[in-house]
């Protein structure tokens, strides 16, 4: 059987992008639900324990937890600076910002990696206290979020360095955006919830 | 000085910085009404509260848990 290339005019790939965005959406709100049930758990056996952290238990540093929050926001702002580079047609500062973001991204995966090993040696662990099950869940969920993210990034700036986007046509670029937006946000109601919230 | 007052600074310095670019983008992107223009609006907006709670935890007005 033949192949054929389905070229789309711009009302049809217009029509089909928002189809693609709104699918998106719904993608991202579905993960979102995800995480609530998450954080609405770790809220129940926090309001069920007397006393937050139980006693014995040392919690996450804070400090190191608000640079590495840092990073990530910082990240937020270099993949909305590329983006606006690829809509402007400058594409030497768009490769550069996404490599901000990727290297950002990546910092971060390292900063929790560094807390992570920090807990341990305090003897928080995942089976020693219902403070560190519910950490590492939730924080564990993220970083895998962010992990996806950063291997969704190095795919569409691999994408768009062979060509595959054009100025007028990028839905991958919107969407990596977009999740990487997101996964930023989720961070700002995590490090509420996990580190600040007394 | 010790590790947390380092950490401290590098995160007020952060914050005040991405916090900034978060705002300066947000009021570039106010004009545009796409969906997706709408989204990075919102998302913008959210980031630019998380570099205030971290400033706010810099500056010792939010302690945290410990």
């Amino acid at each position: 059987m033949a192949s054929h290339a389905v070229t789309l005019n711009d009302a049809q790939y217009e029509e089909q992008r928002d189809h693609r965005l709104l699918g998106f959406l719904f993608f991202l709100i579905s993960d979102c639900i995800i995480f609530s049930s998450f954080i609405f758990t770790y809220l129940y056996l926090r309001s069920a324990a007397p006393v937050w952290p139980p006693p014995g238990v040392t919690p996450a540093d804070l400090y190191m937890a608000g640079v590495n929050s840092i990073v990530l926001f910082g990240s937020g702002a270099t993949m909305h600076f590329a983006m606006e580079s690829f809509k402007h047609d400058k594409h030497l500062r768009f490769y550069w910002w996404m490599m901000a973001t990727i290297l950002l991204g990546s910092m971060f995966l390292g900063g929790q990696a560094i807390e992570y090993t920090n807990l341990i040696h305090e003897n928080t662990l995942w089976t020693t206290s219902i403070y560190g099950s519910s950490f590492f869940s939730l924080t564990g969920l993220h970083g895998f979020h962010v992990f996806i993210g950063v291997c969704f990034l190095v795919v569409v700036l691999n994408q768009t360095l062979s060509g595959t986007y054009t100025k007028t046509r990028y839905f991958g670029l919107t969407a990596a955006s977009l999740y990487w937006h997101f996964v930023d946000v989720i961070w700002v109601a995590l490090f509420s919830i996990l580190y600040v919230w007394r | 000085m010790d590790a947390g007052s380092i950490e401290r600074i590098i995160a007020l310095v952060g914050a005040i910085v991405v916090g900034t670019a978060a705002l300066w983008s947000l009021k570039l992107e106010w004009p545009k009404t796409g969906l997706d223009d709408n989204v990075a609006k919102i998302m913008l907006g959210l980031l630019a509260l998380g570099c205030c709670i971290v400033i706010l935890v810099a500056t010792r007005v939010l302690h945290g848990i410990a």
